[in-house]
């Protein structure tokens, strides 16, 4: 179980990274897209190269940090009538769901999408918009993305099983969805 | 066994959707594994070839090229930067002190403040909750009905929804397949409207009942004068001045939405930063929010993606169509079925998944019955708010109560012991707020030039705008609503102005 958790802890510091290093292009992505603004405008020049970074910038930022988001346990569950489980219930629902759903939902997309960036790559595939980017560095993000997912999901499951062996205490934020801010309400549920 | 399976595929693939989804696991995985069982069963059944999972890895690059939604983090960042900067605050209270010296004072800065700020949300928790956070200690300070002050504040949390320029707007174009711009537009005035009734009901009881919503005490009116007009010009005009040019541009169509968004957010930031309000953490904390919030929408879209690519593939599409175009009453029948169906959904299910879920079964057939896609979009998003504050399921109503004081506290400043706030009270602060949602939602049926007017301005014939018209509004003089819809263009919606009797929800 230790061993395990080791590599679970070690795959939470690799989502954790990849999520702090990637919110950066957050910033970056307001910058080139308001400087294309600004040019179309006053220059009235637009290049379709800048207006593909755009959405290879958020493509990145939302496929990237999917793991990341996973880890803090953001992407949103309807917790109406799981909420009113108690902890242990819901820690199995959850196990079940990462057996069941995500594992063997992001296992096939990485398998699917990986042959999809492969043949781009081999045939150095440009974007069919004159003056476009290469396409490659977006259709690896499919792959990379749901790479990241899976480790995510399989710390999550070690770090769920832990708990119900009774090896840790505790982990990670729990209820979770419906409140993408760091002002989280306490579950639904729990509210009343 | 199997025939029965074959033959009922997309109804029982709907049904385990709703089950998958009340387990509680994050929705946009419960949809994608939904979406891949039922592929391999139909496989299994021969109903689907078994190249249709081959499709899945070009439709998530479809996503990723989507220029609509890329405005989606945009508007989320400009939101948090004003929000977490302390702007949103200075907002509320400059307009408190404005408005302090009338009664109901700090609930008029409060509706406003909701409206204005209707970009930094997607997702009603959020607003909710900083309003919340904000203003309930300061209107409980100086003795506001708890009933009127949480009305007030749960009901301006969902605002975001419907005022342009609201993600959910965005997101609810995209999935209709009309431009966000036309989307802005059908949205404002019923939004403008909403706020006035807010506005108006404020009014109301401000007369009726003077002491439940008393004006600001004067030594609680710390700013006067040429102070006060400081204030004015250097906390609330600016933001101000931001959200109009980002709005301006999009209507006159000078910028994309994405174009405004970036140039919104970049707004922000600048703003930020003159007021010395902007620090590491600061940006940080916005940039992580708006990461995580971008990934599960957007894994959300990928969720149902699978889903919807599968639910087509067994005809789950043609298997709604035939359900909604089937019942009594036609256009009428499907609309009243459609509105009660999103309404009750959306006591369970949150404004995204009922965009990415629902909204895209429901689009084409409302298109095929030739009703106007934008009315359409408007009167979903009227109709999930007013699910959103009501009670019991609302959820701004829980997450209010999440931020609401729990027990007796005293208050730091006047050094009064305040009552803590019941869940009664916050349920029976949303009555009011959702009968007029619902009042508004049959005001957007009634006319649906409120919506279509400012789009369609040239092709309304005053003539056409009869009472007695046939009470279907998109087929002018027909009396077969199944008949061919309306070329492209025309005025859908904007000829007839009676129309279908506003669903009664109770």
């Amino acid at each position: 179980m230790q061993a395990l958790l080791t590599i679970s802890a070690g795959i939470d510091r690799l989502n954790q990274a990849v999520g702090r290093a990637v919110y950066w292009l957050v910033l970056l992505a307001v910058v080139i897209s308001s400087g294309n603004a600004m040019v179309r405008y006053t220059l009235n020049m637009s290049s379709n190269a800048w207006l593909e970074v755009q959405w290879y910038l958020f493509s990145a930022i939302f496929l990237l940090c999917s793991g990341y988001t996973l880890l803090r346990n953001e992407h949103i569950r309807i917790d109406i009538i799981a909420g009113r489980f108690s902890r242990r219930t819901q820690v199995w629902l959850d196990v079940v769901g990462i057996v069941l759903f995500l594992m063997p939902m992001a296992v096939m997309i990485l398998w699917l999408s990986w042959p999809m960036f492969k043949l781009s790559f081999a045939t150095g595939e440009m974007s069919s918009n004159a003056g476009g980017l290469v396409r490659w560095p977006a259709k690896v993000l499919v792959p990379a993305g749901f790479l990241l997912l899976t480790l995510q999901g399989l710390s999550e499951l070690i770090k769920r099983i832990a708990f119900l062996a009774g090896a840790i205490d505790d982990f990670g934020p729990q209820g979770g969805g419906h409140a993408p801010r760091e002002t989280k309400p306490i579950a639904k549920a729990e509210g009343l | 066994m199997v025939e029965f399976l074959i033959a009922n595929m997309a109804p029982i693939m709907f049904g385990a959707l709703v089950f998958f989804l009340l387990f509680g696991y994050p929705v946009a995985f419960a949809l994608a594994a939904n979406g891949i069982v039922f592929g391999l069963i139909g496989i299994e059944l021969g109903l689907l070839t078994p190249a249709l999972f081959q499709a899945l890895p070009e439709r998530i690059f479809g996503i990723m090229a989507n220029d609509t939604l890329l405005a989606v983090p945009f508007f989320t960042f400009m939101g948090l930067i004003l929000e977490r900067s302390g702007m949103a605050e200075d907002l509320l209270d400059t307009i408190g002190q404005l408005f302090g010296p009338l009664r109901g004072g700090l609930a008029y800065a409060v509706i406003f403040v909701g409206a204005l700020l209707a970009a930094t949300t997607g997702v009603v928790a959020a607003s909710v909750i900083s309003m919340g956070l904000i203003s309930l200690p300061i209107m409980l300070r100086y003795g506001y009905d708890p009933r009127i002050a949480t009305g007030a504040i749960a009901a301006s949390g969902t605002l975001a929804q419907i005022i342009p320029p609201s993600l959910v707007l965005i997101v609810m174009a995209d999935q209709l397949g009309r431009s966000v711009g036309d989307m802005y537009e059908g949205a404002l005035i019923p939004g403008l409207v909403l706020t006035s009734l807010y506005a108006g009901y404020i009014f109301l009881v401000s007369i009726v009942r003077p002491s439940a919503v008393p004006a600001l005490p004067p030594e609680a009116r710390t700013l006067r004068g040429l102070k006060l007009l400081y204030r004015v010009a250097f906390s609330l005009v600016p933001p101000l001045v931001l959200i109009f040019l980002v709005l301006g541009t999009i209507f006159l169509g000078i910028a994309t939405p994405t174009e405004g968004g970036a140039m919104g957010a970049a707004g922000a930031l600048l703003l930020a930063i003159v007021n010395r309000r902007l620090d590491l953490s600061l940006l940080k904390q916005a940039m992580d929010s708006t990461a995580k919030l971008s990934s599960f929408v957007m894994f959300i879209l990928v969720g149902s993606t699978v889903f919807g690519l599968v639910f087509r593939g067994v005809n789950g599409d043609l298997w709604v169509e035939h359900l909604l175009t089937g019942l009594p009453g036609g256009v009428i029948g499907f609309l009243i079925v459609v509105n009660l169906m999103v309404f009750f959904l959306a006591f369970f299910l949150d404004f995204f998944e009922l965009a990415f879920i629902i909204v895209p079964l429901l689009g084409p057939v409302a298109e095929k019955l030739g009703i106007d896609l934008i009315w359409f979009g408007v009167l979903l998003g009227v109709n999930m708010q007013t699910s959103f504050m009501h009670p019991p399921f609302g959820f701004a109503l829980f997450y209010l109560r999440s931020v609401a004081p729990g027990a007796d506290y005293i208050d730091k400043f006047t050094g009064k012991r305040i009552a803590k706030i019941t869940t009664g009270q916050i349920y029976w602060g949303a009555v009011p707020f959702v009968l007029i949602q619902v009042i508004m939602v049959g005001l957007v049926i009634a006319f649906p030039q409120m919506v279509t007017g400012s789009l369609h301005e040239s092709t309304i014939d005053p003539a056409d705008i009869k009472i007695e018209l046939p009470p279907m509004p998109y087929t002018p003089g027909g009396t077969d609503p199944f008949g061919a819809p309306p070329p492209i263009g025309a005025p859908g919606g904007s000829s007839g102005a009676f129309a279908p009797p506003p669903p009664v929800f109770k």
